[in-house]
């Protein structure tokens, strides 16, 4: 038993914890919790929980059942929102198969394995998410099928006394007493919608935080008699929820993206790394944007980046590079704005690092950057300037996905055919939906 | 000319010198300069490491100090000691060039240094200083008549001098950047850091140039204290060794660090220990084996070691701790270029490295019990282990004394030009100045034979010492052995991989028991074959294979002599019987076969015509029918087992091991037809037709053989009588200790059709009934036994439908259909279809119908197509342009390695299956046999279903194309 381990379970015995909920993500990117009691914490951490891997989705194989959940110590926490009678705590857990080994399909492995290929080239990866989420009045909708939002507000907007405010002011405290810092939180543009962002930090952690951060929202929402949604277009006139997310690389202590005396100071690994991140941009869209309504948001106008280009604060492109004060070389970085806040954060940033790092390795040259809005140019100069196209729907992020290589090796070959397979279902039952836009549209005419 | 006593080039010869003329002239230049001095000088040059390296340095101080010089040379030990050093190290004598004054040391007695104070004015002052100890030590390290005994000492004095360097090199540190403003007095003070030694340094066993292996503590206010200390440990790289006029000392090496180099370079007391808690792999635990304080703020290292030092032997999992150290040592070889792996004498093959190996390994296994065996340093822990009872006496004595040798030869070649140097030179001038400096009389080639004696020793020791023990616990001791308790075994035993050290105890008691030949030549192998068992799968059930066949071969001549006399026979024994279970069952009934492990022509396949000609004298031979079908059966598992343990041992290619098991099933089938033939009394002239893989010659271990019946129509009651016939063919084929599975479901009519037909039946079929799928099937048709006439006939008949001229709409969607409805119908319910190895996507059954549907359409007009082996086929559809190259590459991957994973799963588990185990065990079984790095069984898995993953996309692109 190591220190750590003994600092748990003194913590569980002198706060009176009564049960501790492991934590851990499944291929979906939903978050999973066993929950135990104190005296089993003990053996977790010596041989792991058993529990059914196939019960979790595209978590175990056929007839490989059984899988070990080892907790985490260092990601013990006594969770806020229980109260006090009854604490209950929460750790990460890793999964490993029955000889003790990473299991293929744990998401937290694959990104562990992603990250190591970016160490062995010198890399660590940073990053930096806004994370957007409509706050409504409940899950139901009101009768014209549109759900509720708790507030009219805008951008930026504040809105005194109102519940939004008071929301994210609990919400913030919360994710800071579970050790999640945050960087800035505000109004969205949509009525309910807020954004908060979490400080940098490796991805690992980040990915480990976002898990951590939709848990928290919900609870905080359940506190005050609201509801939170990270579905990402929950309203058709309304913009939908991204999680924009900023990229930088560091060899050691310095940023590998900034050189002083490049444009916009953008080293070549940052050019190439972007290069690597908008050519396999298409195959990996499924991932970093996984359902059915995720297209919604993607091609729903707005500033929705559905086109592959970059360019410096300009706001319609996939990749934008931000500004920041000169002589702050270590926040050189890259933002990528497709990502919707409800996918799956580890498998996300494993292929997004992976298709950078190629960038890098095969030496992709940058095209160059767009400076208009993407949105207003005609299909015919979008084409001239050799501008393609995010996949228009699952559909079609499907059989981008399905011809990655990329994407196979890096999520491994069991998740890459989870995906896969569980996609196609959510397509074949989407689309053997009647919807109320035909009803609507076919039902008085035809 | 006659020079002090020298009178001729022989005389100068026998001084050592090599150059003899230039060193004549040079001896007569020194005499003029030294005078009466150089009597002393001239006989000192006949120990000197390089007599001409020595004269030209010291004639060149002698030209610009006279007096110096003439002092050092006064005393009676100051000549030989200087002429020592100068002979030794041309880095010495560029320091005494550069400070001559150093030069009084030789007029003072000679001794080794103990207590080291720098100069700590200035980093300048300090690199001097250092250099100035640095030459006593080696002044005194080269004047020992046996280098050996001092080497110890003289690795502590380096140490104490590194630490020395350290603690001088952080107060030189600090008042720099006091100087430069970068610190204010305040952070200064308040910032406590201390330096950790690790490597070599922290086992006080340092060579004469190394990098410095530290870590870096720091305690102080939260505000600064680890930007403070970060900053004074960066600047105490510098103070150390940034170049200047001066040259600097040797590398600060922080980069043992918890995260290596990416890691915080300086951290608090806590931060460490939380990455020992959390996150420090088996390395670094073995790495902190040798942490002390070396310099800085005693208290804090102390702190230091206190906290992270008791986590080193916290109840860690050490099975297979061998194992997984054994790989690292491996990948550190194979990262050596392979022109130095002869000459490192730190890395290479029984180099430093391999004895410091061994020692660690063994505190590693016993120390978590045995509190004496945390010592630090490799001297002193091999002297431990012994006191323990955990290393024999002149196991320990040899180690010791390999290990002190190579320390000598390493401290000369380093001494040469005070560089970082492992590679012993190849040129002889240079070898010649090392293995004088070991000692004087040896020459070049000696000092070759020495290293190469050395370096078997020290891999040969490896063996003897951890696995040898092992049988003390159950053999009786001789003098000088250790015995290690029963508990001390079994940790040794489950730390090689053993799962049941209590059965292999016994297995080795049986073995090595008794007075006999063969228990004596065992207990003295046993060491070693321990420990190839343990480097394969199974240990546990090699050990217990052994002792049986050692059981059956009793004390045979020739199995004595194979294990003892021919290693490498030895090692492919027990390789085999730990990887393959096959194997081990398969000799078991013929072991008498276990001699081919000394002699690798055996292991090649049988030639055909050897293995026909034994059948045709064994037929006739005229036995009586049990007999002689027990005769053919025998014969076909020997040549199995010849072709399995050639394919396990990896001198056989994947298509000598088809053709060469579908040759020996062949002339099974063959001569047991005949065998049947005279059983039941009946002639008929009967043809069997090989179909699938065996028509293709393409089998593998644990293959069915596809065969198909048919027999030349004479007579009313031919077909009752074939069919009696057939009848007890099948019959006689069955073998259950190498099961056979003959099957007939390829013809005409399946399962519900007769087994055997006549040549017109056949006909009559084909023309009227056939689907197009059974024409396919016969794509790969070889008549393969009976009359040339009947097998010409059948061949003549097929030919028309399974190369037509042209494939029609109907058959070719006909072929698609069917094999949709393959997938979907035979594919067993319940299995994951991608791990089907047969027909799962872009397996075995997808390339095959991918190849074979184009020989349908393609091969009626070119005959090149018309060939039974998938690869040839596949070959020339890429040479006619049906497939391009990629494609072909993709196809050909994945069915080499579904059909290579079906075979190895029986060589390995001895079970046919068609599925990719999901089983972690038997997939690293698997992944062994396909010789793939232990511990790859996910690799084996993710490779599997990648390559096939290709394969089926290139099966959609061109099946329906």
């Amino acid at each position: 038993m190591d220190k750590q381990q003994e600092f748990v379970l003194r913590t569980i015995e002198e706060r009176g914890v009564k049960f501790i909920r492991l934590w851990f993500t499944d291929v979906a990117g939903s978050l999973k919790s066993v929950a135990v009691a104190p005296a089993e914490i003990e053996g977790a951490f010596a041989e792991g929980i058993g529990f059914d891997g196939s019960s979790i989705e595209g978590l175990a194989r056929n007839s490989e059942a059984d899988m070990l959940a080892i907790p985490d110590p260092a990601t013990f926490q006594i969770l806020p929102w229980r109260g006090t009678v009854d604490p209950a705590a929460r750790m990460f857990c890793d999964i490993a198969t029955p000889d003790g080994q990473p299991a293929a399909a744990d998401p937290r492995n694959v990104l562990r394995r992603t990250l190591a290929k970016a160490a062995s080239m010198g890399f660590s990866f940073y990053v930096h998410p806004e994370i957007e989420f409509y706050l409504l009045k409940s899950s139901s909708v009101d009768a014209s099928g549109e759900p509720v939002p708790v507030d009219n507000a805008g951008y930026f907007d504040n809105v005194p006394g109102g519940t939004a405010h008071d929301f994210r002011r609990r919400a913030v405290t919360m994710l800071e007493q579970l050790g999640i810092s945050v960087e800035f939180s505000h109004h969205e543009g949509g009525p309910g919608q807020n954004e908060i962002d979490l400080r940098y930090a490796d991805a690992l952690t980040m990915a480990d935080n976002i898990m951590t951060f939709r848990t928290v929202i919900k609870e905080v929402a359940i506190e005050q008699g609201v509801y939170a949604t990270f579905m990402p277009k929950p309203f058709t006139n309304h913009p939908g929820s991204g999680m924009h997310t900023h990229f930088s690389l560091f060899e050691g202590d310095k940023n590998a993206f900034f050189d002083p005396a490049a444009k916009y100071h953008l080293s070549n690994t940052a050019r190439q790394f972007m290069a690597g991140i908008l050519r396999h941009a298409p195959e990996i869209t499924l991932v970093t944007n996984q359902y059915v309504n995720s297209y919604k948001r993607l091609w729903g106008g707005g500033e929705a980046p559905s086109y592959v280009s970059w360019g410096h604060n300009n706001r319609s492109a996939l990749v934008r590079v931000p500004l920041h004060k000169p002589e702050k070389s270590q926040s050189t970085r890259i933002e990528y704005r497709a990502m919707d806040s409800a996918a799956n954060p580890y498998l996300a940033y494993s292929l997004l690092l992976a298709a950078g790092l190629k960038g890098i390795e095969n030496e992709y040259q940058l095209e160059d950057e767009t400076e208009q809005d993407v949105w207003t140019l005609s299909y015919q100069e979008r084409r001239a300037m050799g501008i393609e196209a995010l996949p228009q729907s699952l559909d079609h992020a499907i059989k981008k996905l399905e011809g990655s290589e990329l994407a196979a090796e890096v999520l491994g070959e069991s998740v890459f055919n989870f995906v896969l397979a569980n996609k196609r279902n959510e397509w074949a039952d989407y689309r053997a939906q009647v919807t109320p836009y035909e009803i609507d549209q076919n039902l008085k005419t035809l | 000319m006659v020079i002090g006593r020298v009178t001729s080039l022989s005389d100068i010869v026998r001084l050592g010198f090599e150059s003899l003329s230039v060193a004549r002239e040079n001896l007569g230049e020194l005499e003029k300069l030294l005078g009466s001095s150089y009597q002393r000088c001239e006989s000192a040059f006949e120990t000197s490491a390089s007599p001409d390296r020595a004269l030209t340095q010291l004639l060149e101080l002698s030209r610009n100090h006279p007096k110096l010089i003439h002092k050092a040379l006064a005393g009676s030990s100051g000549p030989r000691r200087l002429i020592a050093i100068l002979g030794a190290s041309d880095g010495l004598a560029e320091y005494l060039t550069r400070h001559p004054s150093e030069l009084s040391l030789f007029s003072q007695t000679q001794s080794l240094p103990s207590t080291f104070t720098l100069n700590c004015e200035s980093r300048l002052d300090l690199r001097v200083s250092y250099r100035s100890m640095l030459l006593a030590i080696a002044d005194w390290d080269l004047a020992q008549s046996n280098p050996s005994d001092g080497v110890v000492v003289v690795t502590q004095a380096l140490s104490r001098l590194a630490d020395a360097a350290l603690d001088a090199g952080l107060t030189v540190a600090r008042s720099e950047l006091l100087a430069d403003g970068r610190i204010s007095q305040e952070k200064s003070e308040n910032t406590k850091l201390s330096i950790i030694a690790m490597g070599k340094t922290g086992a006080d066993e340092l060579n004469y140039v190394s990098d410095v292996d530290v870590i870096y503590v720091a305690a102080g206010p939260d505000e600064y204290a680890i930007p403070t200390a970060t900053q004074l440990a960066q600047r105490l790289g510098l103070v150390i060794n940034e170049a200047a006029v001066e040259p600097g000392l040797w590398e600060v090496d922080p980069n043992l660090r918890p995260e290596g180099k990416n890691g915080a370079l300086v951290r608090t007391v806590a931060a460490h220990a939380a990455h020992y808690k959390k996150w420090a792999e088996p390395w670094e635990f073995q790495a902190l084996l040798k942490a002390r304080f070396a310099a800085g703020d005693q208290g804090l290292g102390e702190q230091y070691l206190l906290e992270v030092k008791s986590q080193i032997w916290g109840d860690r999992e050490r099975s297979n701790l061998v194992q997984h150290a054994r790989q690292m040592r491996k990948r550190v070889i194979e990262q050596i270029p392979s022109e130095e792996k002869e000459l490192n004498i730190k890395l290479g093959r029984g180099g430093l490295r391999d004895v410091e190996f061994t020692v660690q390994l063994l505190q590693l296994v016993h120390g978590v019990v045995d509190e004496t065996l945390r010592d630090s340093g490799t001297f002193p822990a091999i002297d431990a282990l012994a006191e323990a009872g955990l290393l024999g006496r002149d196991d320990a004595l040899e180690l010791q004394s390999q290990y002190r040798l190579l320390r000598v030869i390493e401290h000369r070649l380093q001494l040469v030009k005070l560089r970082r140097a492992h590679l012993v030179p190849t040129d002889s001038s240079d070898l010649r100045r090392i293995a004088r400096g070991v000692n004087p009389r040896h020459s070049a080639d000696d000092l070759r034979e020495i290293w190469a004696n050395s370096r078997q020793e020290i891999a040969g020791l490896h063996d003897t010492i951890f696995f040898r023990p092992l049988l003390a616990a159950t053999a009786a001791l001789s003098p000088g052995e250790i015995s290690l308790t029963a508990s001390e075994t079994e940790s040794r035993l489950v730390s090689l991989g053993f799962t049941d050290p209590k059965g292999a105890m016994r297995h080795l008691k049986a073995l090595s028991l008794g007075m006999s030949r063969g228990a004596t030549i065992q207990r003295s192998l046993l060491p070693v074959l321990l420990r190839w068992m343990a480097e394969g799968m199974n240990p546990d059930g090699a050990l217990l294979s052994f002792r049986r066949l050692s059981e059956l071969l009793g004390d045979k001549h020739w199995f004595l002599k194979m294990l003892r006399d021919s290693s490498g026979a030895a090692e492919r024994l027990m390789q085999a019987l730990s990887n393959s279970v096959y194997i081990s069952r398969l000799l078991e009934y013929t072991p008498e076969s276990t001699a081919w492990f000394a002699d690798e022509s055996k292991l090649r396949p049988t030639d055909r015509s050897a293995l026909e000609a034994e059948v045709r004298s064994f037929l006739a031979r005229n036995l009586g029918f049990e007999k002689a079908a027990e005769g053919l059966k025998f014969i076909r598992r020997r040549e199995v087992l010849r072709i399995a343990i050639g394919s396990t041992l990896g001198n056989l290619k994947v298509r000598q091991v088809a053709m060469a098991l579908s040759e020996v099933t062949e002339i099974y089938l063959g001569s047991m037809l005949v065998i049947a033939g005279r059983k039941s009394d009946i002639n008929l002239d009967v043809c069997i037709v090989a179909m699938g893989r065996l028509g293709g010659q393409e089998i593998g271990f644990g293959s069915d053989a596809d065969v198909m019946l048919v027999y030349r129509d004479d007579g009313p009651n031919a077909q009752s009588m074939a069919e009696l016939l057939t009848g007890e063919f099948i019959g006689l084929v069955k073998d259950p200790i190498l099961e056979f599975e003959l099957d007939l479901d390829l013809r005409p009519e399946g399962k519900n059709g007769p087994r055997i037909k006549s040549l017109n039946a056949y006909e009559g079929y084909y023309q009227k009934w056939a689907e197009t799928w059974e024409l396919q099937a016969l794509l790969r048709a070889r008549p393969m036994f009976g009359s040339q006439d009947l097998r010409d006939a059948f061949t003549n008949l097929i030919d028309s439908y399974r190369y037509p001229e042209e494939l029609s709409d109907k058959q070719l969607v006909s072929v698609r259909v069917v094999k949709a409805r393959v997938e979907n119908e035979r594919l067993p319910k319940g299995i994951d279809a991608n791990r089907h190895l047969k027909l799962g996507p872009g397996a075995i059954s997808d390339v095959e119908w991918l190849i074979q549907l184009m020989q349908l359409r393609y091969a009626g007009s070119n005959p090149e197509l018309r060939s039974l082996t998938t690869l040839d086929t596949l070959a020339s559809l890429v040479k006619l342009g049906h497939i391009d190259d990629a494609d072909s590459h993709v196809l050909e991957d994945a069915w080499i390695l579904a059909s290579r994973v079906r075979s190895a799963q029986v060589l390995a588990l001895d079970k046919a299956s068609d599925e990719l185990p999901i089983d972690r065990k038997k997939l690293e079984a698997i992944a062994r046999i396909l010789e793939f790095e232990p511990g790859s069984a996910t690799e084996l898995e993710e490779r599997y279903l990648a390559v096939t993953r290709r394969s089926r996309a290139v099966f959609q692109k061109l099946f329906l194309e």
